[in-house]
């Protein structure tokens, strides 16, 4: 079908083809342009054939990428051209050329709309395309009704109304205030019923795009994308058209199981029913096939049905079959399906208890980071990443070291920081933690960020029992005949600090380390050199009395440097060599580093950060959260052994403390050196950081280098030769609670935690920059069972542990013994035994202290052992519930209440809070459809098990008020259960509550302190 | 949505370029050659998607090969990439049927055809019609308007035409 005889066109087309390069394209194209311009400005003589033909041409050539900035006024004209021939040219290259913003555009909405409203169906499809491909706000305002009432007339045809409703979709997201939601909704939900299948697949896209912005207002709509799956993948009621390779309209069903996954939940239990059926039958129906198409095409279906149940979540006999499914196809020869295997997997990690079965398949999954296809080694290496944890961190990283040196340059960056990542996360122990960022320095240098190698100098130095080892490993790698420069610093930097731990063996005498470390001088950079320099210093330091030999040795290297271009270089080569001569001096000034500030991971924060951007990832992260709490602890760590003595040492170390001050101000004095009297004022503060400037992330405060004498830091650094003295209990008693603790905030508003545990049973409960509480509960009965998970986020340990439970006189509660000290970056499991003696709002809490360094952190956290713990939803049919309902006559047993200021929310958000709250709602038992009614069993001691009742009657005119009639056989169950009903309905619990540090939210509701037992009492007080 | 469709053949040379997320002709350019950079290095028997960051993070990449021709589709997250490749399948078959047994100089000389053809499937980044007979038919529709501009539409206004199904 060749183009309608334009053959001018064709002649250019081939005229362009032929040319033999890009300089001639160019020519020939410039060439053509000028015609068209000269043709163009006496447009008085054009035929409209002419003009069709030059503003296709235009078309051309903008695609082969020339700017065309001229012309434009002509293709806009041609949309008003009375003929079809030229307005279709005119609609197309239009849309092609310009954007939304630009002026013809403004012209031609008149021309447009006339289009639309007019009688000519395809001038009509034409101006819908245009709109629906670049119109922007202004079309949205003055073309949107029209839009409206084309897609929802009768007696428009189907080729029409599809085109409107994707035109409609897109005038809708260039403001969304022309569709009026409350009209809306229902005419959408007439859209979904639709029997042409165009105009269906084209309204779930506008669907789509609607219920994703506002999900609330389209309950309505959710049956009818069941139904039309019901028709679709169990019906098949379809034309022959819509079937694409046998299987009825595979993109429909993409389209409908993707808007189903914008609802939180499918709650009519009938509607869930078809729904789980329809899925079912797509997960146990599809195989893979010989046809290429076919395959693709079930798959896509298969694919969001799984994405589908993974969303749905709750019914668990299904959820391994999708676990079952994605291990099956991880593993087939299709690439495709591997892929979105391995992708899907992925996604499915957010769904929690699948996470052991997924590491079943770790050795398929280690597989296809050798896959022939990158895009497949990068979804294999983003699934390691998120499933990695404390169990499987050694095998994982070790793959993705092994891994590192033959994979693509493409991939190294990111795998390189997966594997630091994962390595400080979980590392079962620090030793193993400096192999991989060695070898990892050592594979990959060019890769390894600066952040990572701080990090690992952080660790090392705050870790004592390490610093051997790191040395010692340090040492090893400077054997190599080449190595990066990376390690190079990371080395000597180690070795300054730490080579004086392995003098007596073999090859570790400081003149040997000097000599093997000044080897990699020459090759170095600058920067590097500087390391170096502090190096030496340090060395010499270490080896009291000064080996001659060897202080010359370092002082022809910094008599070398004195007159570097480099001012830092020269800087440090003096200073160095008048610190050098000071003899004994020099133990106090070049004294090792003290210990850094715990702070978050520079690296893990800037994943956090990068990975905030895309569900599935901030997915990873949530359950890297979750794994914080639920991954069991070693407690068999090494004892915090010197968190007295390291203190102390600390003291000697402070850089701006008096005494050092004195030393280095004093002696210049005494000494009429000339050299000595250029020293800055601030070289003890430089000495101390070394390498400050590079460093200066990890040394926070420390590394600030103010004038010396009095300094924040200085008064913070001096607390612990105080408090080191004392034994950690004592310190605990004399440390001023308030003052110190308001340093350490909490992250996270402490209340919101609590009311999310109060409606789930696992999760946080508390964090700050130093320990996390994680809960995990199992509710039987009148008993329950919490285990509070209490991990140390820090490289060194927590001391002076102690946590106690203050219970309301209504509950029994064991808690099991808290271990004193946290080992690093371990955490600790307490098991805490609950028993309900009988109905009560109060709430238990915990009162939790720990120290961290010279912080003493003290809390008080409210335990989610609350009221709906107790509760047994259970679903009552109409025999049960009237005889009950009319056997409880009223007070004390069944009690009414209109309640005023009730936060508003619809009847289906209404019925989420109850059964969140474990109060089931029985649907149907009212026959007013804004009442609500719901049924539970309370489990106390003393009522056992009791059926509560409760019917909430709505006005829907006023949605802030509301009665509530609550009954149950015991007359406080039902005063209690009354109040807290209310208190969840009546405000948002969490809102505009400011993090406090002892955070305590008050309770609404709370009667007057009445009774002597603690709990209660402090629960009012609070 | 989807945000681009490209089809450039296998020297780099763009042969259909229609962007649904407005950009300027330099960065369209600069979009096709990284894609094409990234295609040429690709071996057979791989996967159909390619990590893009074209549009920003959420945005993927699905390519397939027709003879001497890539076709390329840009889109979010929003969309299925198996769909995609049924989309681009669909699109194929439909240039087919129009041109029989579809070859580049088809496309190359027809260039315009091939707008009006992609526009009868995909409007504004969505999917208007996937069903290939039915753009069939809206093409037969306006290739007989263009032949003869003031004949009228075959499909009578009468509902019964198309309600039956």
């Amino acid at each position: 079908m060749a183009l309608s005889g334009m053959r001018g066109l064709s002649v250019f087309i081939s005229e362009v083809r032929n040319c033999r390069n890009k300089e001639q394209e160019r020519l020939r194209v410039d060439k053509e342009l000028g015609n068209i311009r000269t043709r163009f400005k006496n447009e008085k003589g054009l035929t409209p054939y002419e003009k069709k033909k030059y503003v296709w041409k235009m078309l051309y050539i903008y695609m082969l990428g020339y700017d065309v900035d001229f012309g434009h006024m002509e293709a806009v004209s041609l949309i008003s051209a009375p003929k079809y021939p030229e307005k279709q040219v005119g609609y197309i290259v239009t849309s092609c050329l310009l954007n939304e913003n630009h002026d013809f555009l403004r012209l031609a909405i008149n021309a447009v709309r006339n289009d639309i409203i007019g009688r000519n169906e395809t001038f009509q499809c034409l101006a819908l395309t245009l709109v629906g491909n670049i119109g922007g706000r202004e079309f949205a305002e003055s073309l949107a009704p029209d839009v409206q009432k084309l897609l929802i007339s009768s007696s428009c045809r189907p080729l029409v109304r599809k085109k409107a409703a994707l035109c409609l979709l897109r005038l809708f997201r260039k403001n969304s205030d022309i569709l009026n939601v409350d009209g809306w909704s229902d005419r959408m939900a007439q859209l979904l019923d639709e029997r042409d299948l165009g105009v269906l697949t084209s309204s779930m896209s506008l669907f789509v795009a609607l219920v994703s912005n506002n999900h609330e207002a389209y309950w309505s709509c959710l049956p009818k994308c069941v139904k039309v799956m019901e028709r679709l993948a169990r019906n098949q009621d379809i034309p022959q058209e819509y079937t694409y390779y046998g299987i009825p309209s595979p993109w429909l069903q993409v389209k409908t199981m993707r808007a189903l996954q914008y609802f939180p939940t499918v709650e009519d239990p009938s509607i869930r029913r078809a729904l789980f059926e329809v899925l079912q039958r797509i997960l146990m129906g599809t195989d893979v096939v010989k046809n290429v198409n076919k395959n693709n095409a079930s798959h896509a279906v298969l694919f969001e049905a799984l994405a589908l149940v993974m969303h749905l979540d709750s019914e668990k006999e299904m959820m391994s079959q999708c676990v079952a499914l994605l291990g099956k196809f991880i593993a087939v020869r299709e690439p495709n399906i591997r892929y979105l295997g391995l992708e899907n997997m992925t996604r499915m990690l957010m769904v929690t208890d699948v996470h052991e079965i997924i590491k079943r398949h770790q050795a398929q999954i280690i597989t296809s980071l050798k896959d022939p296809d990158i895009s497949i080694r990068r979804r294999s290496l983003d699934l390691l990443y998120g499933m990695c944890d404390v169990s499987n961190a050694k095998d994982i990283v070790e793959e993705l070291l092994q891994y590192l040196g033959t994979a693509d340059f493409a991939m190294r960056e990111e795998l390189a920081l997966k594997a630091a990542i994962l390595a400080e996360k979980f590392a079962p122990d620090l030793s193993w933690y400096v192999d991989v960022i060695l070898q990892l320095i050592d594979k990959a240098g060019d890769f390894v960020s600066d952040d990572i190698w701080f990090r690992v100098v952080q660790f090392v130095t705050n870790n004592e029992d390490l610093q051997p080892y790191a040395a010692l490993k340090a040492r090893e790698y400077l054997d190599k005949p080449a190595i990066h420069e990376t390690m190079v610093k990371v080395s000597a930097y180690l070795l300054g600090e730490y080579s004086h731990l392995l003098a007596r063996r073999p090859g570790c005498s400081p003149k040997e380390i000097f000599s093997i470390i000044h080897e990699k001088l020459p090759t170095v950079s600058t920067p590097t050199i500087s390391i170096l320099l502090t190096t030496y210093a340090k060395i010499l330091m270490h080896s009291q009395p000064p080996d001659p030999e060897l202080q010359n040795q370092v002082w022809a290297v910094y008599s070398k440097y004195e007159s570097c271009i480099d001012a830092e270089i020269q800087q440090r080569a003096v200073e160095y060599f008048a610190l050098s001569r000071k003899g004994e001096a020099l133990m106090d000034i070049l004294a090792e580093m003290p210990k850094f500030p715990e702070r978050q991971s520079s690296l893990i924060k800037k994943a956090e950060d990068t990975e905030a951007d895309t569900a599935e990832q901030s997915a990873i992260k949530l359950r890297t959260q979750q794994q914080a709490s639920n991954a069991l602890v070693l407690t068999d760590h090494r004892p915090a052994n010197g968190a007295p003595q390291v203190s102390q040492l600390g003291m000697i170390m402070v850089p701006s403390t008096s005494n050092v001050d004195q030393n280095v101000v004093d002696q210049p004095l005494t000494h009429s050196n000339g050299t000595l009297s250029v020293v800055d004022p601030q070289p003890p503060a430089q000495d101390h950081a070394p390498a400050g400037d590079i460093l200066g992330d990890l040394l926070g405060p420390l590394a600030i280098e103010g004038p010396p004498g009095v300094s924040p830091q200085s008064e913070l650094n001096n607390v612990p030769s105080h408090e080191g003295t004392l034994g950690a209990n004592d310190a605990l008693a004399l440390a001023p609670v308030g003052d110190q603790e308001s340093t350490v905030k909490p992250i996270g508003d402490i209340a919101e935690r609590f009311h999310a545990l109060c409606l789930k049973d696992s999760g946080v409960l508390y964090e700050d920059p130093y320990i996390q509480i994680g809960i995990k509960a199992e509710w039987r009965g009148h008993q329950g069972r919490m285990v509070l998970f209490l991990g140390n986020k820090n490289t060194a340990s927590l001391d002076s542990v102690q946590a106690k439970i203050l219970p309301p006189s209504h509950l029994k509660l064991d808690l099991s013994l808290v271990p004193k000290i946290i080992p690093p970056r371990a955490q600790v499991q307490c098991p805490l035994e609950v028993v309900n003696l009988r109905p009560s709002r109060d709430v238990a809490v915990l009162d939790f202290s720990y120290k961290f360094g010279t912080y003493l952190v003290n809390n008080r956290l409210r335990l989610p052992a609350v009221l709906n713990k107790f509760f047994q939803p259970i679903q009552v049919s109409a025999e049960e519930f009237f005889p009950q309902w009319r056997s409880l006559p009223g007070p004390p047993l069944k009690l009414q209440e209109v309640v005023r200021g009730v936060r508003p929310m619809s009847l289906g958000e209404m019925a989420n809070l109850f059964n969140s709250l474990k109060l089931m709602v029985c649907p149907g038992l009212d026959p007013n459809a804004c009442n609500l009614v719901a049924s539970t069993t309370f489990y106390s001691e003393n009522t056992r098990a009791m059926l509560c009742l409760i019917r909430i009657e709505t006005d829907p005119a006023d949605r802030t008020q509301l009665r509530m009639t609550v009954a149950s056989g015991d007359p406080t169950l039902t005063f209690e259960l009354k109040e807290f009903i209310k208190e969840h309905l009546v405000s948002i619990p969490t809102a505009g509550k400011p993090p406090a540090p002892v955070a305590q939210q008050p309770q609404p509701n709370i009667p007057p302190i009445a009774s002597s037992d603690p709990g209660a009492l402090l629960a009012g007080l609070l | 949505m989807i945000r681009a469709v490209i089809v450039i053949n296998d020297q780099g040379k763009p042969r259909l370029v229609k962007f649904y997320d407005y950009q300027p002709v330099e960065k369209q350019q600069e979009i096709i050659r990284n894609v094409y950079g990234v295609l040429c290095s690709r071996a057979e028997n791989v996967s159909n998607f390619v990590q893009d960051s074209t549009f920003g993070p959420d945005t993927r990449l699905v390519y397939k090969t027709f003879a001497t021709l890539f076709f390329i589709v840009i889109f979010d997250d929003s969309e299925n990439e198996l769909a995609i490749l049924d989309l681009m399948q669909v699109f194929v078959e439909t240039l087919d049927k129009c041109f029989g047994n579809v070859c580049e100089l088809d496309i190359v000389f027809n260039f315009n055809k091939v707008h009006t053809i992609l526009d009868e499937i995909i409007l504004g980044g969505q999917v208007v019609e996937m069903s290939s007979s039915e753009v069939v038919k809206a093409l037969d529709d306006i290739t007989r308007l263009q032949k003869n501009p003031n004949s009228i539409v075959r499909v009578p206004k009468s509902i019964s035409g198309w309600q039956g199904r």
